[in-house]
């Protein structure tokens, strides 16, 4: 809950500063930073996306809904830009962000668990599955940028993400679980029976991998943005053997920055 | 909003292209999903379960040189081969590997064709054995109350396996159904009514009373009081049940919701049933036990009360109105009879007390 209020209270705070800077004439100090090559950036934008296996596995048999949820993200970047024409530069700053994303699919031998509180049953699951990630993390990007003219800038680096809190739970049904191994006693979830699963605890706290984006100046101080993330490690911890198959976050942030 | 867009479509081509479904893996289920014989030999639709069958037929049939033939899941197949002719005067081993070739599994195959056992002492048991999920090595869980005489042998059916499911690392004699040494005389059955903690809540099955009963379970998620699967072919006129029993009620009763019903006293029960076979209903479950319009007569417990003295009891059989037994039927195997104890009378429907024990002993069943 503490995370949570943090989460809107982080945000306020940026706003808040952003329209308070608007509202004055830019400080002389800002302006002597620009011409130093330095640059303030706030940004803020949704991550569109979701925890995808990298290639289907044969266990997954169809997608029959996603849903990316509206999972937003809030940033503050320093550049500096290099040289007299200011064409490179390198950028650091922090995020605040959520990632998030419900899924539905149809499996086949699917290996999982259903736990509450210490008791489980484990087993394969051939039916309907219903997944429900989201997680909040706390983002340090270091990109280096290049600026192709007036407007458009790409950048590239990596990510380090800490999970501040995370959620990855969801539901069976529709379907039949084969308890223990694929010949285990068959448990069948018909006429609505539904059963739960939860994983959050199993969930990595830290992520990290290759970040790469661009923008579009579209006036003087706005900019509009789009930075692709891709974590290179498997969501889960390594202990964690219940998904057979591995699940990287792949997201893309689009949103607009206010540059001071 | 170009842009967005442009981000959108191309995001959604990464996905597509890290992300098309694969053919379909071959099959790793393992399954014996019918049997067949001649139809004249049978006298009840064969009982399947996950790792058993088990066939009524009538005295005619030569069980020394049989022939079944199975169905399984789609791509396995089975050794010795369907069809292959067997003496079964013994259970028959057959096993089942999956289409992938990654499991197998075992079936007994029964022919069952003589009277069931009428008496009951509950000193043998066999252990229920499985892989353990966690070690990946064969595992015991649970009691199985079996009684042998003269090369014939009865396996009493409980509900422990619905129990395994929520709680598999529950000691032997935690279950809700386990044998105890403090019989009347040698050992005897005890029947627990236990909790089933948070998972079994969330199956809405907060507790499992401890049940012991002639007929097979088999779970049934959606409707759990169909799980037991009750009676087997019977060839005579039941007329009286004989036992001996103690009994301890819980301290706390509950109902399906886990409420707690103040001034509630749990209780047990100890009944049998003698039905009708028919095309639509081949064994009554936890629905119907007591209802059923096949039910040609019932032996029930009515004077009972909380003792830990051992308590003889004898039940006559009484017939239901308008009912009678038909002697051709009855030589032909149209009559099944179950024996049904359970440490909460109304534990089907989870409504009773957790630790509600009762132990039963050297039971008989009269008939003529």
């Amino acid at each position: 809950m503490k995370n949570r209020i943090l989460i809107i209270a982080i945000p306020l705070m940026f706003f808040n500063s952003i329209l308070a800077f608007a509202q004055q004439d830019r400080d002389s100090v800002l302006i002597n930073l620009e011409k130093a090559g330095w640059e303030y950036e706030v940004k803020a934008g949704c991550n569109i996306g979701g925890i995808i296996p990298l290639g289907m596995p044969q266990e997954i048999r169809s997608i029959n809904s996603y849903s990316p949820r509206l999972n937003g993200s809030f940033e503050g970047v320093v550049t500096h830009w290099f040289f007299k024409d200011k064409k490179w530069g390198a950028s650091t700053g922090l995020r605040i962000e959520a990632k998030g994303m419900h899924a539905s699919a149809t499996v086949k031998n699917y290996s999982t668990e259903i736990i509450t509180d210490g008791n489980r049953v484990a087993g394969y699951w051939t039916g309907d599955v219903n997944t429900k990630y989201s997680g909040t993390f706390l983002t340090l990007p270091f990109l280096v940028d290049y600026r192709f003219n007036k407007r458009w800038i790409i950048n590239a680096g990596v990510y380090v993400s800490y999970m501040l809190e995370g959620n990855f739970s969801g539901d069976v049904s529709n379907g039949y679980l084969r308890q223990g191994t694929p010949v285990g006693e068959k448990l069948e979830f018909k006429d609505g029976k539904t059963a739960t699963y939860d994983f959050d605890s199993d969930l990595r706290r830290f992520e990290w991998g290759p970040e790469i984006g661009v923008s579009w100046k579209a006036f003087n101080r706005f900019k509009l943005n789009a930075d692709l993330a891709y974590g290179f490690d498997h969501i889960f911890k390594k202990s964690f053997k219940t998904i057979t198959f591995n699940l990287y976050p792949v997201y893309l942030n689009v949103g607009f920055g206010y540059i001071f | 909003m170009k842009l967005l867009r442009l981000g959108l479509i191309s995001f959604c081509i990464c996905i597509m292209m890290a992300s098309c479904i694969k053919d379909e893996a071959p099959n790793a289920e393992a399954d014996i999903t019918s049997c067949k014989i001649p139809s004249k030999a049978l006298i009840r639709d064969p009982v399947i379960t996950n790792d058993k069958v088990i066939l009524y037929v009538n005295d005619s049939v030569d069980i020394t040189k049989q022939a079944p033939e199975f169905t399984l899941t789609e791509g396995a197949s089975i050794l010795p081969a369907s069809g292959t002719t067997r003496d079964f005067s013994s259970p028959q081993t057959y096993t089942v590997t999956s289409q992938d070739g990654k499991w197998k599994k075992s079936y007994q195959v029964e022919y069952v064709f003589n009277e069931m056992l009428t008496v009951y002492h509950f000193e043998n048991v066999k252990m229920y054995n499985d892989i353990d999920y966690d070690t990946g090595k064969t595992k015991d869980f649970f009691q199985i109350f079996c009684d042998t005489l003269q090369g014939n042998e009865m396996e009493w059916g409980d509900g422990n396996s619905g129990f395994m499911i929520i709680n598999s690392d529950a000691a032997a004699t935690d279950y809700p159904t386990c044998q105890s040494d403090s019989g009347y005389v040698g050992k005897c059955a005890k029947l627990t009514t236990r909790s089933t903690g948070s998972l079994g809540a969330m199956f809405n099955a907060p507790i499992a009373a401890g049940n012991l009963f002639i007929g097979t379970f088999e779970i049934n998620l959606t409707n759990t009081a169909k799980s037991t699967h009750f009676g087997v072919p019977f060839y005579s006129t039941p007329k009286e049940l004989v036992g001996y029993y103690k009994y301890k009620a819980g301290s706390v009763f509950t109902d399906s919701k886990m409420n707690v019903v103040t001034g509630k006293k749990d209780n047990f029960d100890i009944y049998a049933v003698f039905y009708e076979v028919t095309d639509d209903v081949q064994y009554l479950d936890g629905t119907n036990s007591l209802t059923s319009s096949n039910i040609v007569s019932i032996a029930r417990l009515t004077d009972k009360m909380e003792t830990n003295q051992w308590t003889r009891f004898a039940i006559p059989f009484q017939m239901n109105n308008g009912k009678s037994i038909d002697q051709n039927k009855l030589k032909s195997g149209k009559y099944n009879l179950a024996i049904i104890m359970s440490s909460s009378i109304d534990g089907a429907n989870f409504n009773g007390a957790v630790g509600s024990t009762l132990y039963v002993d050297e039971m008989q069943l009269f008939y003529e």
